[in-house]
């Protein structure tokens, strides 16, 4: 079914103008009056007489450790006993603001926001206590959820202050923005080990997702999906066969939505496969990967293309030069794969629609199927749960329109589960994308001029006007291209392609892809000017001296210009993702031996630095640092998804193949200790990755292949076209 | 109608002979730790034991599992403190969690069969079950340390 959203629905979320580019966060309210039983400092702040301090999480846990993270930066600043601390992930409401998890955003939007909503939930404690005794606020202290008045000796805790004495104090914007916070050499739970709250009960099988959710009188859904991504149309629906289904509820046949439900999971499918739905393939029919990278090659001749980041003169500079050199670098569509299959539990009652299911971004969701359900947003009631995986695929609220459109229909509880055939089938893929880079080299070597060519897909055209710019050009899908290395003369130049394959934003991101070309680009260039990767890279990083310090610790560390045995390389990247306003520094030394005989790469060892800035828990830091290298591995070795007849060829794990265990290499992470504000580490590791992999097969076997995913019959293309 | 011995307990349910073990153990009777993740036995997410086998539950079909002893995550320890379980907290094995449940019943099968696997050992027995998040190498710290511990 058509998710495309116009304009007008997404306002209906009222936060249309913040999506990516500015952020909200809810004002420090007046304790509520009437709910004397409980001080709720802010919208994510709760404590109740038990001293218990809730803090509620409107960022989506699908295993950054987020909550965990949140929850230390609030109770930092609030002085909570860390024992005392929970989180919850509670219903999507405009009260909590944009409602996004994406981006590597998370730490990075709400830091400062957290760090004074609980500062200010603190001081208003302190305030109350130290009215309670008659005594003035600046001789009492807060410390482990007790304030203490020095001089007299008396406390109390804040449970006690909250059962038994009036809080007063309010804070404005302005307030919150003048009070002084915590300097980090005094932090007593930021940058301290502490154990994730959501682990415990994701080993014993209780940590509910949303395919968990049951409710009575619930049936199963199962849609009759189209033969193409997008395109085709319903032509004729015979039920007849479905109907005699032991289980058989009803078929749902709408416009868009064509699906069968059962009592049963299994009944569900057996009456889907039983029904004769007859389509018009549309005009995507046809669509291969080879009929879209022909486009592509078309579209990067387009005088049409749009200059997206400029600089200098380009023209000139690359006239003048004593040296040139040009390199086209492609990748192929990447599938999400997050472990649970999309799913949704939705219910419809008394004009109120009950969704549950573990969403990225509850805003867009809750906007989205407002506008076509036609009702008020106030009647979308989004449940949130763990997330089976989301890296991205969370994003998109396909899966709750779907399941709420059919509960609508049947008056009943409504559980819709897509298999893993139909998850692949229907996801929203990474775009395969087609780059062009050229560069001049001055009489130093060093590059004068730089132009990149970059065709691709932009998701944020199909999610409205709100998530392009003025140009009709999605940052999302370019970001990257913009490096940080000190060239007088760039310009990138960007073209959004239609192929009738839907794409949308995949684990990170275009830096995915905009990285490889740049950082094996570099490699390239270096190897023009008989410099070695690492000082060539060096001599051009003088405006981002922090990305220079963790690429020379990354190489320190992974034993740069040390020999290794034949057929064996080290190859580097380091990049300013996710967007150069908020980048984090990260560099990988990627260690891999080349089988010449089969193309075969083994990913031996890889040594990645990383500066982010504050780390708010170092542990769940690394953890991501080693998902998100390993993400990377997984994309750059081997997955590839290949389309025809408008639709994704692979259905499985068999046929799409991520990695296992007996494919990772070893991991050595070092982080630079920081002050600076905090930056976000979900993705960053894993756009260093495939560069740094193909620079490595290069210094393995001096072939270059500028292909991801890297594949054997791609690397001996490399080595035959050497030879 | 079919009756099935789950975690210790006699459970009858209202399904036919061929509906996977799966479908059974979550929907019918909402043990939802074990989780869907492919429905071919490709990546390990519903993994339970059968007398003590690591099987993928979603290609076991309730005939074949009648008359055996089922044991989900939610059987493995009537605390959840199988050492394997306290191995995941004590290295902070899950991310989003959501295979991790089938990754932990492979790992105590392995430890029940082989309590001291060497590292090629580990790979062999737990490349079946994919992570998407990528913990891999701290399922292995995890369960070198469970095997440590006895587990």
């Amino acid at each position: 079914m058509t998710t495309r959203l116009t304009r007008r629905a997404f306002l209906a979320t009222g936060t249309a103008a913040s999506v990516g580019l500015t952020i909200r966060f809810p004002l420090f309210g007046a304790p509520d009056a009437a709910a004397a039983a409980a001080f709720d400092p802010s919208p994510m702040i709760t404590i109740t007489p038990d001293g218990l301090v809730t803090v509620h999480i409107t960022k989506a846990e699908m295993g950054q450790g987020v909550g965990t993270a949140l929850a230390q930066i609030v109770a930092e600043e609030l002085e909570a006993d860390w024992k005392d601390v929970r989180i919850d992930y509670p219903i999507a409401n405009e009260k909590y603001g944009l409602m996004l998890t994406g981006g590597s955003w998370s730490v990075n939007w709400t830091f400062d926001a957290l760090s004074r909503a609980g500062a200010a939930a603190r001081l208003a404690l302190v305030d109350a206590a130290a009215a309670s005794w008659n005594v003035p606020a600046a001789e009492c202290v807060a410390e482990r959820g007790v304030v203490r008045h020095l001089a007299s000796g008396r406390s109390l805790s804040y449970g006690e202050i909250v059962k038994r004495v009036p809080i007063t104090k309010t804070f404005s914007e302005e307030d919150l923005k003048k009070i002084t916070l915590k300097k980090p050499a005094d932090y007593r739970v930021v940058g301290k080990w502490t154990p994730r709250l959501d682990i415990p009960e994701k080993v014993t099988g209780k940590a509910k997702f949303g395919i968990d959710t049951f409710l009575p009188n619930m049936v199963y859904a199962k849609v009759a999906y189209p033969p193409t991504r997008e395109g085709a149309k319903r032509t004729a629906v015979d039920d007849s066969a479905a109907k005699r289904v032991k289980g058989y509820v009803a078929t749902v046949a709408l416009p868009d939505l064509v699906a069968v439900v059962a009592t049963s999971y299994e009944a569900a499918v057996k009456a889907r496969d039983a029904l004769k739905v007859t389509w018009d393939p549309g005009p995507n029919a046809s669509v291969s990967t080879e009929s879209i990278f022909a486009k592509f090659n078309q579209a990067k001749d387009d005088p049409a293309l749009q200059s997206w980041h400029e600089q200098g003169d380009v023209k000139t500079a690359m006239g003048s030069a004593a040296k040139r050199h040009e390199a086209t670098y492609m990748t192929d569509y990447v599938a999400h794969m997050q472990m649970e299959p999309m799913n949704c539990v939705a219910s419809f009652k008394d004009g109120v629609f009950d969704i549950y299911t573990g969403s990225q971004f509850q805003t867009f969701a809750v906007g989205t199927l407002a506008a076509v359900l036609k009702t008020d947003a106030k009647n979308i009631r989004l449940h949130q749960h763990y997330l089976g995986g989301g890296f991205g695929r969370r994003l998109e609220p396909d899966i709750m329109l779907e399941t709420a459109l059919i509960a609508r229909e049947v008056q009943r509880p409504v559980k819709l589960i897509r298999s893993r055939e139909e998850d692949l089938r229907r996801d929203f893929y990474r775009s395969a994308t087609l780059q062009v880079v050229r560069a001049a080299l001055g009489a130093d070597g060093k590059p004068v001029a730089w132009e990149n060519t970059l065709v691709a897909s932009h998701p944020g055209r199909r999610w409205g006007p709100d998530f392009v710019d003025k140009k009709g050009l999605d940052q999302f899908a370019l970001n990257g291209a913009d490096h940080v290395y000190a060239i007088p003369n760039q310009i990138v130049r960007a073209i959004p392609v239609e192929t009738g394959i839907s794409v949308g934003y995949v684990r990170a991101v275009a830096p995915n892809y905009t990285f490889f070309a740049v950082e094996t680009f570099m490699d390239e260039l270096a190897k023009l000017a008989g410099v070695d990767p690492l000082q060539y890279r060096l001599a051009l990083l003088g405006d981002a001296p922090r990305l220079a310090r963790v690429l020379q610790l990354a190489a320190d560390r992974s034993g740069w210009g040390t020999p290794l045995p034949p057929n064996t390389g080290r190859g580097l990247a380091c990049v300013s993702a996710q967007e150069k306003k908020t980048p984090t520094w990260t560099a990988s030394v990627v260690q891999a031996r080349v089988d010449p005989a089969s193309g075969n790469v083994q990913v031996e060892k890889i040594t990645c630095a990383v500066d982010c800035g504050i780390v708010v828990n170092p542990d769940g830091a690394r953890s991501q640092i080693e998902g998100s290298l390993l993400f990377g591995v997984s994309n750059a070795l081997k997955e590839r998804g290949t389309v025809a007849n408008g639709a994704l060829v692979q259905s499985n794990f068999h046929d799409y193949q991520v990695l296992r265990m007996n494919e990772v290499p070893e991991i050595a992470v070092h982080l630079v200790e920081s002050t600076e504000y905090p930056t976000g580490l979900g993705e960053p590791g894993t756009t260093t990755i495939a560069p740094a992999l193909s620079n490595a097969i290069f210094a393995a076997t001096g072939a270059r292949v500028r292909q991801v995913p890297l594949l054997p019959d791609r690397v001996l293309a490399a080595l035959r076209a050497k030879a | 109608m079919a009756t099935l011995l789950i975690n210790g307990k006699s459970r009858t349910v209202d399904a036919d002979p061929d509906t996977p073990l799966l479908w059974v153990l979550r929907e019918r009777l909402q043990l939802t730790g074990t989780k869907f993740g492919c429905g071919m036995a490709q990546c390990g997410a519903c993994t339970v034991h059968l007398d003590g086998q690591a099987v993928r539950s979603c290609q076991t079909t309730v005939a074949q599992a009648t008359g055996k002893k089922i044991t989900t995550i939610e059987g493995l320890h009537p605390e959840g403190r199988h050492p394997v379980q306290l191995a995941w907290v004590a290295e902070q094995v899950p991310q989003c969690g959501y295979c991790q449940s089938g990754q932990i019943m492979s790992a105590a099968a392995l430890l029940a069969k082989n309590p001291n696997p060497s590292d090629a050992q580990i790979v062999d027995a737990m490349s079946g079950n994919i992570c998407r998040c990528a913990t891999y190498p701290r399922i292995k710290r995890a369960i070198k340390r469970a095997a440590q511990q006895g587990g």
